[in-house]
């Protein structure tokens, strides 16, 4: 027991020290007024018009706008950054009330979607490699491979001239992934909303525009069909107060406007520095969601991982449909499932964290059952005669003979549990939980370094994965010992 | 009125019917041991008896208890028969001594002091006093076979079990495990013994019995089921081993 004690010290230290940092502030919703927050939907990686600024603030025109919109209407409301296609599924499951994510208004998504007066007249333009000169038209992408965003207009516009112009459509999620692509050269261009991709360009994210833009739709506002009526009048009236007293123009101005801010001078490891907060802050996530959901796998793991080894066989069937079920879905799908499927069926919201932790200690729990089922198994089962031929109870019997064997064996496959747990928390990202991976990404769509960021994080996972082996390493020599 | 009662005892695994109808008694103080051909259902008859088995039709009685009846404490019977396997069955993560006080003390049986008083003197008894704080891995079969027994008798049973105690050991240290449980049948403990060791049965046994095929074919005093076996199989059998 005094061993327990200790470790569950260890781990709290762990994460005390990790979550202590300065965590970013996602809350906007410091407007004074009445009645309900409303909750935002947006995407993480859509410069000009949402982005992190390198204090962890999101900014752009969007958020500028729907600052500026909220203080003139005085409603209260909270940004979650999910990612464009998260938002568009949250909005559609009822997670959040409202997205603002440069999103272009559709005849598709008004049959969903009701939208707000459009604030942007955007349009689609392809961009190339800086220091490619081959291609300069449609015509040049004959055979070649063209990076886009999913679901944006970009994407509409790529692949309604694909067949014609002979190009291959290589799908991204966020804009920082899709030009990597055509930096590294596996597509040799992208078409994007050409506020953004200007916005990229000034940036310096090493593409340069090679045509006119391509008129387009306009973006709005969106909220769920027939639904949150009020927060819409209050969108739509905002807009057009900001338009009248010139500070819509102002916004806009900031972001896009001739006199619109450069890039930052600075060197690599200064960026790597300044991104450090925000990575750290990702981190702590990554481990409060690692450890959270480990304890609660473990708990799910000793339940049903009895119930395995048990005499009931009704139990011993739960459980292998328990386990069969949640080894054999996918996380990603799982994720999904959990963060979109169930509230839209039940017509409720969930956090993405609960939805996280809860996914990941299904998934963990089902291998921590087998873990358990295995380790007791292992165990002689003359171990158990003799303890109950001596008189003990079968529940004495277990805990006392059979757990304490069992658990010197199960220990290294549980650190391994540990190991692979933590990693699986990136994958988290894709329901807009803002770890490590996820704070990565945000962290390139406002600096475009992929490199070193990448390989920031890179480094990060390793140390604290290999601190974490070497404790556990040390804490199961002294089980063996004692 | 038997210490132990069997009647009409049949045990099946699926279809395989191991047991086939076994009706005989035990008295109190009585040493028994049970002989016979590999897979004739001895070792099992002997688990059934504190139900490490659970049976298929009969009876078993312990102490006029009833030990299949759901109404029966069968944790509480148990406290009363000791039982030594042929693989020693010790706690590898206790040392000795608690192997021996464990039972003991977690059912509340002993304090903590009187079971180590009760847990040394019977390392004494089976002669392995130097070992109290060894752990099992460092121990001889032999020597991981007494504390074994001494286990078995920390909870002070009526009935000792032994499942072929002696059958995984090395030659040599057979001697004093039947030299342990030879002193355990003069003080007078009821016994039942399934071995192979036929000149001990032979020694030490009130009566010994012989089961070929789930049925015990030949019983009587071992002068004479030895010396002037009925039954053909009895006779083939002690051919072959004698």
């Amino acid at each position: 027991m005094r061993l327990i004690r200790g470790v569950v010290l260890a781990l709290v230290l762990l994460l005390a020290a990790t979550t202590g940092v300065p965590v970013l502030a996602q809350s906007q919703a410091d407007q004074p007024g009445s009645g309900k927050t409303y909750l935002i939907g947006t995407d993480v990686t859509f410069a000009p018009f949402e982005f992190q600024d390198p204090s962890g603030e999101f900014v752009g025109i969007d958020m500028d706008l729907m600052k500026a919109i909220a203080k003139d209407q005085n409603f209260k409301y909270e940004i979650r950054p999910l990612g464009f296609n998260a938002a568009v599924q949250a909005l559609e499951s009822g997670q959040v009330d409202g997205v603002i994510a440069g999103m272009s208004i559709t005849e598709e998504r008004k049959q969903k979607f009701d939208f707000s007066d459009p604030y942007f007249d955007s349009g689609v333009v392809m961009a190339v490699r800086k220091d490619q000169e081959g291609i300069q038209s449609y015509e040049d992408l004959r055979g070649k491979k063209v990076a886009v965003k999913t679901g944006t207009e970009g994407y509409s516009f790529a692949e309604s001239i694909a067949s014609k112009y002979g190009f291959t459509i290589v799908p991204f999620d966020d804009s920082a992934q899709m030009y990597d692509d055509v930096k590294t050269g596996n597509s040799v261009a992208c078409f994007d909303d050409y506020p953004v991709l200007a916005y990229g360009v000034k940036q310096n994210n090493g593409l340069k525009l090679v045509t006119e833009k391509e008129p387009g739709a306009s973006y709005g506002f969106a909220v769920q069909k027939g639904q949150n009526q009020e927060l819409m009048e209050k969108f739509n009236a905002g807009l057009a107060n900001l338009k009248a007293n010139g500070e819509y123009n102002r916004i806009l101005e900031t972001y896009v406007g001739e006199n619109a801010a450069g890039p930052a001078n600075q060197s690599r490891l200064g960026l790597i520095a300044e991104s450090m907060p925000i990575l750290l802050a990702g981190l702590g996530k990554t481990l409060l969601l690692t450890f959270v959901s480990l304890f609660f796998a473990f708990f799910i793991g000793l339940i049903f991982g009895f119930m395995k080894v048990g005499r009931n066989k009704w139990l011993r069937g739960i459980a292998t449909v328990f386990v069969d079920i949640f080894r054999g879905i996918p996380l990603l799908v799982l994720a999904f499932f959990i963060y979109f499927g169930i509230p839209q069926a039940l017509g409720f919201t969930m956090s993405p964290l609960v939805a996280a932790i809860l996914t990941l200690s299904l998934n963990a729990g089902a291998y921590v059952t087998e873990i358990i089922r295995g380790g007791i198994q292992s165990i002689d089962p003359g171990q158990l005669e003799a303890a109950r031929s001596l008189g003990l109870p079968y529940r004495k019997a277990m805990m006392k003979i059979i757990i304490p064997q069992a658990v010197k064996i199960m220990i290294p496959t549980l650190i391994n549990q540990l190991v692979i747990t933590l990693k699986d928390t990136s994958i988290l990202s894709v329901i807009g939980l803002v770890e490590l991976t996820q704070s990565g990404k945000i962290v390139i769509a406002r600096t475009f370094a992929s490199f070193d960021i990448w390989l920031t994080i890179a480094i990060m996972y390793l140390i604290v994965i290999t601190i974490l082996t070497k404790i556990a390493n040390r804490l199961e020599r002294r089980v063996r010992v004692g | 009125m038997g210490k132990i009662r069997v009647e009409g005892l049949k045990k099946s695994y699926g279809s395989n019917e191991v047991l086939k109808g076994i009706d005989m008694q035990v008295q109190e103080g009585e040493v028994v041991c049970v002989i016979g051909p590999s897979g004739s259902g001895k070792s099992t008859f002997l688990r059934c008896i504190n139900r490490l088995e659970d049976i298929t039709a009969g009876r078993v009685i312990v102490d006029e208890r009833d030990i299949n009846d759901p109404k029966t404490d069968i944790n509480k019977v148990r406290e009363n028969i000791g039982m030594v396997f042929q693989h020693f069955n010790l706690f590898p993560h206790f040392n000795v001594l608690k192997n021996i006080m464990f039972a003991p003390v977690e059912l509340g049986k002993q304090s903590k002091e009187e079971a180590r008083a009760t847990a040394l003197r019977l390392l004494e008894r089976v002669g392995l006093s130097d070992k109290a704080e060894a752990f099992p891995s460092q121990l001889s079969g032999g020597q991981k076979q007494r504390v074994a027994i001494a286990r078995a008798l920390a909870m002070n049973p009526d009935i000792m079990l032994f499942d072929e105690p002696t059958s995984a050991l090395d030659p040599e240290m057979v001697g004093e495990v039947l030299g342990v449980m030879k002193d355990l049948a003069r003080e007078g403990m009821t016994m039942m013994i399934v071995t192979h060791e036929m000149g001990f049965a032979r020694e030490v046994s009130d009566r010994v019995i012989f089961m070929d095929g789930g049925y015990i074919v030949e019983e009587g005093p071992p002068a004479e089921v030895f010396g002037n076996p009925k039954n053909e199989r009895t006779i083939s059998f002690l051919e072959k081993v004698l």
